[in-house]
């Protein structure tokens, strides 16, 4: 089923000995190697390319700091000799030595194991939209002098908002444009451009002996995303000067609300658990719970890989699937893993096309855009609504585990009660396990906003195990 | 080693000479302090079993050239993926712009590429020159060790990964200075089950080595007990209590104590900024006088260890704490520079794609003077804490976190019962003026670490002894 004949390549990839590969066209890159795999004898194989022009600077106390630019490429591809298979990857596009490097896995994929589930997806497909959709047109590409002036504006902001921001990480201003190709021998070849711009902002206030540093940023798929730089400045301020003064609390269960960045990482942690690679691997808590509950009933989470300019929008899935809009969680209920074609056949089940893929390796399952439906509530009524606890603004540390659902993290945020912010808190730990957590979770605020790929609004979660004093 | 000495040579189309003209051109013009031209060429190799069989296998081929100008606090970076002599010098010319300097550069006279005079990781035995199959066998001898081990090991997950990487770093000074640096990694993970209650096992070992020493039996037979050991011992695990309590660690990777709660605030660039938790305070108590804390990058085939750091520097035995106080921080040539002392041999880079930074080697505390049974029966009500997963800091308020993954309860000096993993939460600065008691059992740990700042990972080490520390917030959920 996973055989299939390699198209011959355009004839404008009739390289000589010793030539290279145009670095701007990604197209005739993928047709050339999956060519050469052909010819080493694969019997199939889809390769990715990646090119990208990024440009960074930063300033640090009103003096430019660093100034970085990038321009770079690479090409990966998996082939497969019947059942094994194996993957190489490169950024050297000499033909010779992309020819050598896929003899090499040719050879490397003799020696793998046969898998009877390895292999392409049966058939190809066209993307599920037109990628001009997805990405917006840049009318304006930013100079390196206009990137210098946003970082400076906002970082200016930043250090003249209060007389404790007493020293700066600096602003960081950055551009990047990549292009993505993929192609497959069964004939898929597509490939878009996306852009991306970030804003960010750290600084330090001090009082007493006492010193804090925050930030905040932005990011988004235009030069306008960034434009309100001084913003992001007094933001990353304000956020810094409110840390001061920050102490433990005493040891106790208590109500918590995530703010949306925090939230956000908290509803990382299931689109892990959600894996199809992590459900035939026994590796996720999960295991066994579609169509049971797995989350309060307040709780939908959405995955949308069309939103335009989000960071997770994709056309067309790492194996070349179209992508689609699905409901992962309905009022707590849990839907559906998410699969690419390797665990989808493993398990007897259909591909979600959430694969994802990377130059070195072969495709994984990931999440496009994740979003959780919004609640009524604003933050400060959530406040209200949990009387007194801990809003947390920032965690720290890695002690997740989507195989057994324990959760511990360090955290930092405020100290509430009757719903008013009382002082900062920090040197706490937040401990429980997922599937308490989530469904503890008894409203959502109406704070959503679509600032990464996962995104979620302010989540309140009763009775969480603070360690503190 | 002639091959590493001309490995670049015959990968440039060009001269020596036209690398030493563009480089001269910015490196000697007024107002640039310093430059250099990194350039790189790394193959890794992976491997990785699951349910049984050997699925995957890889080789990735990456290599550049970094240009990088340093004036003053500024620096200006470019890299090119084309080792072409108009490319690297547009690379150059890119990253001078930072420098406004006025020109007038000339050719620099460059040495002979020299090899540095540290010799502390293999140039034979390469684990890239073995057959495929060799290394294919490695990981189904760990499946079937590994189940053996028990019956309620339901999956093994297992991974090899080889680097060699060659670099040639031209420097402002006209020295030119080459390596090859072999990194090698295994990693054995399992799932263990008993009823609906799933655990996990894991164990990692790695380092600038050869092939033998991955290869060997014991090695392999080692790391499948402690993988199955650790996944069964998590099986019978309690809820673990919460609260400030009393905490001994066991010796080798619970190090990460060190490279989180005082490593990172001891590297050049926060201090000269001001902006860590220990900026200003070379001189002062800042651990118990038991600690005594150095970064070594000169131990031979250590994961941290380099014969020279990515500026060309010698690595060294860099003293940070002595007898409790603080001495000394962690340079690159830059940070050095600017706060008017020497690099330590630190200033480290991910790849030719990313700037140099002032980064720890292998971060270790000197072994103590008491027995370590006696240590852990000093425990009144506490954990012990044998194993970790990773860690954080925050440098500025110098809150870190580690997270425990194989820990247990102890009374009055007893060991009761497995707990849950669960993170640990401390202020650097204080925490190491808590440690009351420093076991002569110091051991490395066994090769697995990766530190990750500013976007950019490299390979680490750490070392450490017994010790008990008092007063850390335990992260557990009763």
């Amino acid at each position: 089923m996973n055989t299939s004949s390699i198209p011959s390549p355009a004839s404008s990839t009739g390289l000589a000995k010793g030539s290279k590969i145009k670095l701007e066209d990604g197209e005739e890159a993928v047709r050339y190697i999956l060519e050469a795999a052909r010819a080493a004898g694969a019997t199939s194989a889809d390769a990715l390319y990646l090119s990208g022009v990024d440009e960074t600077v930063g300033v640090r106390k009103g003096e430019i700091e660093k100034v970085h630019a990038a321009q770079s490429r690479g090409i990966g591809i998996r082939v497969f000799a019947g059942q094994r298979q194996s993957s190489v990857a490169t950024s050297d596009f000499g033909a010779d030595h992309l020819k050598s490097l896929v003899e090499r896995a040719v050879a490397m994929a003799q020696h793998t194991a046969e898998d009877p589930y390895a292999g392409l997806p049966d058939r190809i497909l066209p993307p599920a939209i037109d990628p001009v959709r997805l990405f917006p047109e840049e009318d304006h590409i930013p100079s390196r002098d206009e990137l210098i002036e946003r970082a400076k504006a906002a970082e200016a902001a930043a250090l003249g908002f209060d007389p404790r921001i007493t020293n700066s990480e600096g602003a960081e201003c950055a551009r990047s444009r990549t292009h993505v190709v993929f192609g497959n021998s069964l004939g898929f070849l597509h490939g878009y451009r996306k852009s991306s711009y970030t804003l960010s902002c750290s600084v330090i206030a001090t009082s007493k002996d006492q010193m804090e540093r925050d930030y905040w940023y932005v990011s988004g798929p235009l030069w306008e995303s960034t434009e309100n730089s001084e913003e992001i400045g007094l933001k990353a301020a304000s956020r810094t000067v409110s840390r001061l003064g920050a102490r433990r609390i005493k040891t106790g269960t208590y109500p918590v609300i995530f703010d949306p960045e925090t939230a956000r990482s908290l509803i990382g942690h299931f689109a892990g658990a959600v894996s199809g690679s992590a459900l035939y691997r026994n590796a996720t808590y999960l295991k066994g719970r579609e169509g049971t509950p797995v989350m309060n009933p307040c709780m939908t989470l959405r995955e949308d890989p069309f939103l335009r300019g989000a960071p997770g929008s994709r056309p067309f899935d790492g194996e070349g699937l179209p992508t689609r809009k699905k409901t992962l969680v309905d009022a707590g209920v849990l839907q559906t893993f998410l699969f690419d074609t390797y665990s989808a056949r493993k398990l007897g089940r259909q591909s979600t096309a959430n694969a994802v893929r990377s130059l070195g390796d072969g495709p994984g399952v990931g999440i496009s855009n994740l979003i959780v439906e919004p609640g009524t509530l604003s933050q400060e009524a959530l406040l209200k609504k949990a009387g007194t606890g801990l809003l947390v603004t920032e965690l720290i540390g890695f002690g997740v585990s989507t195989v057994t659902g324990d959760y511990s993290r360090g955290a930092f945020g405020y100290w509430f009660e009757d719903g008013v912010i009382l002082h900062p808190v920090s040197e706490i730990t937040l401990a429980g396990t997922l599937d308490e957590i989530y469904k503890n979770i008894v409203d959502r605020g109406s704070d959503l906003e679509i600032r990464s790929s996962i995104n979620s609004p302010s989540l309140l979660v009763e009775g969480l195990r603070i360690a503190g004093e | 080693m002639s091959d590493i000495v001309r490995f670049f040579e015959d990968r440039v189309e060009g001269s020596q000479e036209s690398l030493a003209t563009a480089l001269g051109e910015v490196a000697l013009s007024s107002e640039v302090d310093d430059a250099d031209l990194y350039f790189e060429h790394t193959t890794r190799e992976h491997y990785s079993l699951e349910d049984g069989l050997v699925k995957k296998a890889g080789q990735e081929v990456s290599q550049g050239v970094g240009a990088r100008i340093v004036s003053g606090e500024k620096t200006g970076f470019a890299f090119t993926e084309e080792l072409s002599p108009r490319q690297i010098a547009l690379a150059l010319e890119s990253a001078r712009r930072i420098a406004r300097g006025s020109g007038g550069g000339r050719p620099l006279s460059l040495s002979r590429p020299g090899r540095p005079g540290l010799d502390l990781y293999p140039t034979t035995d390469l684990a890239l020159d073995r057959p495929v199959p060799e290394k294919i066998e490695i990981l189904a001898t760990i499946d079937r060790l590994c189940r053996t081990e028990s019956s309620r090991v339901v999956q093994v997950m297992a991974s090899l990964a080889f680097e060699q990487k060659t670099l040639q770093i031209v420097r402002a000074d006209g020295q030119v200075v080459v390596d090859r640096i072999p990194l090698t990694r295994l990693n054995v993970s399992v799932i263990a089950q008993e009823g609906e209650n799933r655990q996990t096992g894991s164990y990692g070992w790695g380092g600038r080595t050869g092939f033998s020493a991955i290869a060997s039996p014991e090695n392999l037979a080692h790391a499948c007990r402690e993988a199955v050991r650790m996944a069964l011992v998590n099986l019978s695990a309690k809820p673990c209590p919460s609260g400030t309590m009393d905490v001994v660690l066991g010796p080798g990777w619970p190090g990460i104590l060190l490279h989180e709660a005082i490593g990172h605030g001891l590297e050049g660039d926060f201090n000269r900024k001001g902006t860590s938790a220990f900026s200003g305070r070379i001189g002062q108590r800042v651990a118990s006088p038991l600690c005594t804390i150095v970064d070594d990058g000169t131990l031979p085939g250590r994961r941290g260890s380099l014969n020279v750091d990515d500026e060309g520097t010698p690595t060294q035995r860099t003293v940070l704490i002595e007898n409790g106080i603080l001495k000394g921080y962690l340079q690159d040539r830059q940070n050095a520079r600017l706060m008017g002392t020497r690099s330590t041999g630190n200033g480290r880079r991910e790849s030719y794609a990313h700037p140099v930074m002032p980064r720890m080697t292998n971060t270790v505390m000197l072994p103590g003077e008491t027995d370590p049974a006696e240590i852990l029966a000093s425990l009144d009500r506490g954990i012990y804490a044998v194993n970790f997963g990773g860690g954080q800091v925050d440098i500025t308020s110098g809150k870190f976190v580690f997270s425990m993954s194989e820990a247990y309860y102890v009374e009055k000096g007893k060991i009761l019962h497995p707990v849950k993993g669960a993170t640990l939460i401390g202020n650097g600065p204080d925490v190491l003026t808590q440690v009351c008691m420093v076991g002569t059992d110091m051991s490395l740990d066994t090769g697995v670490g990766t530190c990750g700042k500013d976007g950019q990972s490299v390979p680490v080490g750490v070392g450490l002894p017994t010790i008990r520390v008092d007063g850390l917030t335990v992260g557990g959920t009763t």
